[in-house]
């Protein structure tokens, strides 16, 4: 008796190391940087964008009938945790055949590690079926050599809540006195005029980018490739102007949540929120189309040449790539309009294949003004510089939102341009 | 089945010569039996501290790496940041020192006589519970400019202040050891009580009758009779207050611009965020050398004390 029951015991224990075992061994498939499937038929793609999963799906079933490779997106929620997963997990093997990146500076540190594959033969092909404007292959290239293409072209402008205006009585501006009488209007009907936060880290660069480029287009682009100094007088202007808004309490507290964004812009709590358009496919989730806008932020001086800050996330193949073969082919076709219509479509951005239209109604008004205006395109701050430079940049601005004295601006400016110094030249050091 | 019984018996005093040889045999028979924790502690702890070490003697940037030397030590001595980390440390680790093990020791104290007392200690307790990432997310909503705790100062009519709580330094960092707080006396409560539990009644007894009460007991019976007990939890506070981060990270990810960083945030910051895997290595080497200094400190003097 005592016999049985010790061996129900021991087949008790076996069992239970054993489910132990097994649980174990799951985990470690259970990686989300890496791994390919049994039948080579899967492509695996990594990004930072929990909004792109259904556009992932959507653009992989187009894929699949065109190239036969199922497109697999795996999702890490938080960009600085993903930047991390992707660079240390391009060393290995156990890599995702393609990762989502950053354009510019980003794709270039990333390039000359060795870790991305070269896609010029895929951009090569775009280019002679007329899927990819020729003239934006520099900030797709390293060194002569084309590493990412691009997920999507996104204008950053400025979103406001239609309701919100109207009950205020107010239209877009279209220079910046009305854009200030807008602000101060909305402030006495108490309804908090901009967005803007620090919280998420990289989100602090915003409104200085915004404010350089409104001034003075052509400083932004030479403060950006270290041509300009911090410390010259359209930064010091750009500075007292932020300075000054946010004495007035126009921008949400910078230590509002960045998640928060969309449902306060859907509730109306913040009128308008500078954004790129990629964020459109989120605000669409809670707004009617008829419900919000765009307009493009109005320059601060008469005369001064309309801008925009354009960005495109790019999608690169990793030089370990498990599923090499799969990951070229899907490369070859993604900017293939049959691809890139549904993808478009979802997430409601713009494509980066001009023969691909828009149906979204905001976006297609986003795109009639940007036609109208002729703006000069600029770089986003973020894929603009050296990384390095970029991330500690986004920290002294986001102690400048915390503290937008007019006392603090010359430090920051100071201590900005001595970054600048530094990183420029360690960059041109790993060069 | 039968069991057998082995009766061990005393074998009174051993000779002088073979006791040096079957100590030596001993000490040989002893070595399988630790060899297995040797080797984990080897593997797990060893191992990846020498690989630190020397990656901060590198300008590994997590793909490419050459040997550089002291460089990145002397970089992490003149930067303004590294200042501010070391400052925000000693901060959490003093509030951690003073708030979690005093509230702890007081809560303990006077909820271990106290009719329904278990109720109050569960409240201290409770939060001990939740993970530190939950506790931060939970903070988050309160803390926030547009958050919990403004709403009710306004709700009460009170004026928010404008700075808000997690954007000013020390603001920032005295409100994250607030919150920290609540999260960590749990702990010392329940290890305060499982020392309380230990006090022989008899010491109590006698300093009754010895007209003792009051502050005077607690001072002079309790305290250093929970001694042992104090020991643990003030060197556990001591670690903890080190390498707090993820309080930190999800309330205000070590800024606005690096005000309310600890050491631990720096290394996390340098390491993944800015790429610089070697002096992010460097302040990882430093953190250990004041957690191992502290703790060694901290407990050789306890020890020598006793």
């Amino acid at each position: 008796m005592r016999r049985n029951r010790r061996t129900i015991n021991r087949i008790g224990a076996v069992g239970a190391a054993l489910a132990l075992t097994i649980g174990l061994a799951a985990c470690t498939q259970g990686s989300s940087s890496g791994g390919s499937d049994q039948d080579g038929k899967t492509v695996t793609l990594n990004g930072e964008r929990a909004d792109f999963e259904h556009g992932y799906e959507l653009a992989g079933e187009a894929l699949k009938e065109i190239t036969g490779y199922q497109l697999e997106g795996r999702n890490v929620p938080s960009t600085e945790n993903y930047q991390q997963i992707v660079r240390s997990s391009l060393k290995t093997n156990s890599t995702t055949d393609i990762v989502k990146w950053w354009n510019g500076y980003r794709l270039q540190e990333l390039a000359r590690t060795g870790g991305l594959a070269d896609l010029t033969e895929a951009w090569d092909k775009a280019v002679d079926e007329g899927w990819v404007n020729p003239d934006t292959k520099d900030s797709f290239s390293y060194d002569g050599k084309v590493y990412g293409l691009p997920m999507y072209k996104s204008y950053w402008v400025m979103f406001y809540n239609k309701t919100v205006f109207d009950e205020v009585g107010i239209a877009p501006p279209t220079t910046w006195e009305e854009f200030e009488s807008n602000n101060e209007k909305l402030k006495e009907a108490d309804v908090t005029p901009l967005f803007a936060t620090q919280e998420a880290g990289w989100t602090s660069l915003i409104w200085f980018e915004e404010l350089v480029s409104k001034i003075d287009p052509e400083f932004y682009q030479d403060l950006m490739e270290g041509d300009a100094s911090y410390t010259d007088p359209v930064a010091r202007e750009a500075m007292e102007l932020w300075s000054d808004m946010a004495s007035k309490g126009w921008f949400t507290s910078p230590d509002t949540a960045w998640d928060n964004e969309p449902s306060l812009f859907a509730a109306g709590s913040v009128a308008q929120v500078p954004m790129g358009t990629w964020r459109n496919g989120l605000f669409a989730e809670s707004l009617e189309a008829s419900d919000y806008g765009t307009f493009m932020l109005p320059t601060v001086h008469e005369g001064v040449k309309p801008s925009i800050v354009v960005e495109s996330g790019v999608i690169s193949v990793a030089e370990k790539a498990p599923n090499a073969e799969g990951a070229k082919a899907v490369m070859e076709n993604w900017l293939n309009p049959d691809v890139q219509q549904p993808w478009a479509d979802e997430i409601k951005d713009t494509s980066a294949n001009p023969m691909v239209a828009t149906d979204d109604p905001v976006l297609m008004s986003t795109l009639e003004q940007v036609q109208a205006a002729e703006p000069m395109e600029l770089v986003r701050y973020w894929e603009a510089g050296p990384p390095a430079l970029v991330e500690t940049g986004v920290q002294y601005l986001g102690a400048f939102m915390a503290d937008p004295s007019p006392e603090n601006i010359d430090p920051t400016l100071q201590k900005l341009q001595d970054l600048a110094d530094t990183e420029w030249a360690e960059w041109e050091d790993a060069e | 089945m039968a069991d057998t019984f082995v009766t061990v018996v005393p074998t009174g005093k051993h000779r002088s010569a073979p006791r040096r040889s079957s100590a030596l045999r001993d000490r040989l028979r002893s070595i399988p039996f630790l060899l297995p924790a040797v080797a984990l502690v080897g593997i797990m702890l060893l191992v990846p501290f020498v690989a630190t070490v020397y990656q901060s003697l590198t300008d590994d940037d997590g793909f490419t790496s050459s040997f550089i030397g002291l460089e990145n030590y002397v970089r992490l001595f003149r930067d303004p940041m590294f200042g501010q980390s070391v400052l925000n440390t000693i901060m959490w680790t003093v509030g951690t020192l003073v708030l979690p093990v005093g509230i702890g020791l007081l809560v303990a104290v006077f909820t271990s006589q106290m009719k329904g007392g278990r109720w109050v200690r569960l409240a201290f307790v409770l939060p001990y519970a939740l993970s530190g990432t939950a506790t931060a997310v939970i903070w988050g909503f309160i803390l926030r400019g547009d958050g919990a705790l403004n709403q009710a100062i306004a709700f009460f009519g009170g004026t928010p202040a404008a700075s808000g709580w997690l954007i000013e330094w020390p603001t920032n960092t005295i409100v994250m050891i607030l919150a920290n707080t609540w999260q960590a006396t749990g702990v010392a409560v329940i290890l305060f009580l499982v020392g309380l539990q230990a006090i022989p009644e008899e010491t109590v007894e006698a300093a009754t009758l010895d007209g003792a009460s009051g502050m005077r007991m607690f001072a002079s019976i309790i305290v250093p009779q929970l001694r042992p007990v104090t020991v643990v939890v003030i060197g556990m506070s001591i670690a903890n207050s080190l390498r707090v981060f993820d309080m930190i990270w999800l309330l205000t990810k070590g800024g606005p611009g690096g005000s309310s960083e600890t050491l631990a945030v720096s290394m996390y910051r340098e390491t993944f965020i800015l790429s610089d895997y070697g002096y992010g290595a460097a302040v990882a080497v430093i953190l250990s050398i004041i957690v191992v200094g502290v703790s060694w400190a901290y407990l050789r003097q306890q020890f020598k004390a006793k």
